[in-house]
This record gives C-alpha cells, sequence and structure tokens, in this order.
C-alpha cells in the first residue's frame, strides 16, 4: 500500500469509491433501522437507550459517508436513503434480516461492529485524507459499540441453557452472511492499490481472527461451514423490501418538505 | 437509608448508582442509576445512558446495596443510621448541598477512614453539618472506567463533539407553527375566516 497522499481521484477511482461509500452507507441504514426496532421492545429501559445510541451512531457514520459522496458528485444523502427501491439498495443480507430475539440482535451487532470497527481502523491511514478523517471520527464510536455487543454475546453465550441455545442459533444463521462484508466493490482493488481503501483480505483476516478468539474461546460457541460462494449485494431476501416501505412511508408522505 | 429495603418485590438485576465526572478537577457527580448484572455490564450501561452527550472523562458505579444515604431528618428519626455495621476501611463521602437548580446532584466531596458505613456517615455529618442529604460507601465497592487512552477516546470523546441542543434547534417537517402563524398561513378556523 503506497502512503502518498491522494489529492486528486481519477474518474474511475471517484466511481469506484462512490458506489464504496453508498456500500457502506447503507449497510449502516439498514442496520440502524433494524435496532431502531427494539425502541419501547428492548428486554430493559437501559439497552432500550443503548440500542437507540448504537442505532444513531450508525446513522450518523452513513451521514458521514453520504455527505463525503455528495461532495463527489453523488446525491443528496435524503434522496439516496429515501428514495431509492430494494433493487438500488446494496447492503448486505446480513444487516437486512428481521431483529428476531435480543440473541441474534446482539450476535449481529458484534459481527457488523468487530467488522466495522476492524475496517475504520485501517481507513485512518487512508490515502484520501477525506475519508481517513471520517474514519478516525466513527472508529472511536465503534470501539464502544463492539465492547457493548461482545459483553453482551458473552454474557448470553455462557448465561442459561435457553440464553446459549439462542445464541448459537443466531451465530449459525448469520455467519454465512457475515461474509458478505468483506465482498469488494467494483474497482475496489484500484482503489486498495493507490492506498485509499483498506485491504479488504487483511481486515477479513483480522476480523476471522477476533471474532473467532471470542465467539469460539471466550464464548464456546461453535461457528458453522461458510458458503464458498455468495451472491452479491445487489441480491436482497423479501425483507429488505416491506423495511424500506416503513423506513421511507414519512419521507415519501411528504416529498415538499422543506425541513428535516 | 438504603434504597433495597422499598424495592424487595423488585424482579429487575441490581441497581448501581452512577458517578459521572465532567473534568479532571470536578468531583464525580451522582447522576442517576441503571440496572446491570455485573460490574462491567454497569459500567457499558452507565456509559450509554450518561455519557451520549454531556462531557465526561469518567464514570464510577456503586451497587446500591453498598450505599448508606441520610437526610438530618432521617437521622433524628434513626438514630441508629450512625450505627450501621459494616467493613472498616477507606469511605467516600457525598452530599447533596441544594435543590435550587433543575438538576441536582449529590457531589463527592472526599474520603474517610471509618470503622463502617454508620461510623462513615457520622464523620460526614460533622464534616459537612448544612446539607440536604448525605451518602458514604465504601471504596472497595467502586466499579471504574479505565484511565487509559483508548478507553478515554473510545467511551468519552464522542460525547465531546456532539453539543447539546435544545429541543427548538431541531427540524420539523414542513415550517414551525409560529412561523406559519406569524405568515397569517396557520391552517384552521383563524386562516379559513380571514381567506374567507
Amino acid at each position: 500500500m503506497t502512503t502518498t497522499p491522494t489529492t486528486h481521484l481519477t474518474d474511475t477511482q471517484t466511481q469506484a469509491l462512490l458506489l464504496k461509500l453508498t456500500v457502506l452507507a447503507d449497510d449502516e441504514i439498514i442496520l440502524a433501522h433494524r435496532d431502531g426496532e427494539w425502541t419501547g421492545h428492548a428486554p430493559i429501559l437501559e439497552e432500550d437507550i443503548a440500542l437507540a445510541n448504537i442505532a444513531q451512531d450508525e446513522l450518523g457514520h452513513a451521514g458521514l459517508y453520504l455527505s463525503l459522496a455528495q461532495t463527489l458528485g453523488g446525491s443528496d444523502p435524503d434522496r439516496v436513503a429515501f428514495w431509492r427501491g430494494p433493487d438500488d439498495y446494496r447492503n448486505t443480507r446480513l444487516v437486512e434480516l428481521p431483529k428476531g430475539d435480543w440473541a441474534f440482535t446482539m450476535v449481529r451487532q458484534f459481527l457488523y461492529d468487530t467488522a466495522e470497527a476492524l475496517w475504520l481502523e485501517a481507513a485512518t491511514r487512508s490515502t484520501y485524507a477525506p475519508l481517513a478523517e471520517i474514519a478516525a471520527k466513527a472508529v472511536r464510536e465503534e470501539k464502544f459499540h463492539v465492547q457493548h455487543t461482545a459483553l453482551w454475546v458473552e454474557r448470553l453465550a455462557l448465561g442459561t441453557p435457553e440464553s446459549e441455545r439462542r445464541t448459537q442459533a443466531a451465530l449459525t444463521e448469520l455467519w454465512p452472511h457475515a461474509a458478505q462484508l468483506f465482498q469488494p466493490v467494483e474497482g475496489e482493488a484500484e482503489l486498495t492499490a493507490a492506498g485509499i481503501l483498506p485491504d479488504l483480505n487483511a481486515v477479513h483476516a483480522r476480523w476471522t481472527d477476533l471474532v473467532t478468539r471470542h465467539l469460539v474461546d471466550k464464548c464456546g460457541l461453535t461457528l458453522p461451514d461458510a458458503p464458498t460462494t455468495q451472491p452479491g449485494r445487489d441480491t436482497h431476501t423479501h425483507h429488505l423490501a416491506p423495511l424500506l416501505e416503513e423506513m421511507q412511508s414519512v419521507a415519501r408522505q411528504h416529498p415538499d418538505a422543506e425541513v428535516w | 437509608m438504603t434504597q433495597s429495603q422499598f424495592l424487595s418485590s423488585d424482579t429487575q438485576w441490581p441497581r448501581w448508582e452512577v458517578f459521572k465526572q465532567d473534568a479532571p478537577n470536578r468531583p464525580h457527580q451522582a447522576v442517576g442509576s441503571v440496572h446491570a448484572g455485573d460490574p462491567p455490564h454497569a459500567l457499558v450501561t452507565a456509559r450509554n445512558v450518561f455519557v451520549r452527550r454531556p462531557a465526561a472523562v469518567s464514570l464510577w458505579c456503586v451497587r446500591e446495596d453498598d450505599i448508606l444515604t441520610a437526610t438530618p431528618e432521617e437521622l433524628a428519626t434513626h438514630p441508629a443510621l450512625l450505627d450501621s455495621p459494616g467493613e472498616a476501611g477507606t469511605y467516600h463521602v457525598g452530599v447533596k448541598r441544594t435543590n435550587k437548580r433543575s438538576m441536582t446532584f449529590v457531589d463527592l466531596s472526599g474520603t474517610v477512614t471509618a470503622d463502617g458505613p454508620g461510623d462513615a456517615l457520622r464523620q460526614a455529618q460533622s464534616l459537612h453539618p448544612d446539607v440536604l442529604a448525605w451518602m458514604v460507601f465504601p471504596e472497595s465497592a467502586v466499579v471504574r472506567t479505565d484511565e487509559d487512552p483508548g478507553t478515554v477516546e473510545s467511551w468519552f470523546a464522542p460525547a465531546k463533539d456532539k453539543t447539546y441542543k435544545q429541543q427548538q434547534h431541531y427540524g420539523v417537517i414542513g415550517r414551525h407553527v409560529g412561523e406559519l402563524k406569524r405568515a397569517g398561513l396557520m391552517p384552521g378556523r383563524a386562516a379559513s375566516e380571514e381567506g374567507a
């Protein structure tokens, strides 16, 4: 990876970076919505507040990505979030699955937070300063998210027989989808070679090591085999469309709203 | 007087009093409480609930069962509180001085060496005779956030960038009702009469 500062992006690089920023934002937006579905329903008030905090942080990260995308020629962040349908969203299937039980939500959040924290940490060394700045800001929150969700996964896995069963069931269902977080977008290799984006394979290796140590060594859970090939981010489950319908309903009912 | 006797039917996890320090030279203040299953969970939960916006540099949590509190009125009617038994050692002393602000806290004001919580309370009363309430708990009952740079960065630094904003700062869909009223655009009887 080169360390020369990137001051000018070629058109190809700009297009690839726009796509990457959209992909990152889409994961944040959809996961934040799933987390937000717990508001008023979490096991205890404190966790209700905590998960709402986490959801707001993830939405904030989406805002950072989409604002940068806008400066690179992308659309207004609100248009991107509220006016694209399921065919145009590029989030992983990992984040669009229904919220499930508390174990499912915590295991998913743990798999996601660890991936995001490691990616952001690497992105703080981006040769493209605007991205490095975003990463430096977001990685701090993400490291705290990891502590929160790692703590929960541990207590659920080592708690009662029921909580252990639910946690293992969640991991078994989610694990194959988590690999999708490490699929590169079109043109990503060139950005990685220029030091603009982190090396996704290296992040994946660090992530596998980190989550294996926690889930297997510390929590006694079993990792299922991940399928070797995964459909791309343009393939969604039937769960995404109703999520977007609800999430976008207010914006679409008030297309001429002047202030949000 | 501990709270537990009033909450004997409480089926929740133990309650922990949360003490937040806003800046390095400020006292820790009791800002509220959380329910949590164990010390690390209490700290993480306290961070989520109490450090999203205002600045902080340190959090302590203390289980309610380890805290002894009293008002002057309670001491007058229950003087035996000053004999509350417990371990000898270093005790933190907190005092509540005023009810005048909208948010008033118990400020931790220092430590005393005591034979037990009752003795610590007696010393608190003697050190701070003119306050609304005293609180004491042993140093051994305190769980604290780490002071390493990583913890400070991820637990406390993000809140510093998030300015607390008054409610009216936040946008509404369309225009604010006051603005519409001033412009004579407020829908309803008055507007329709004007329009008629």
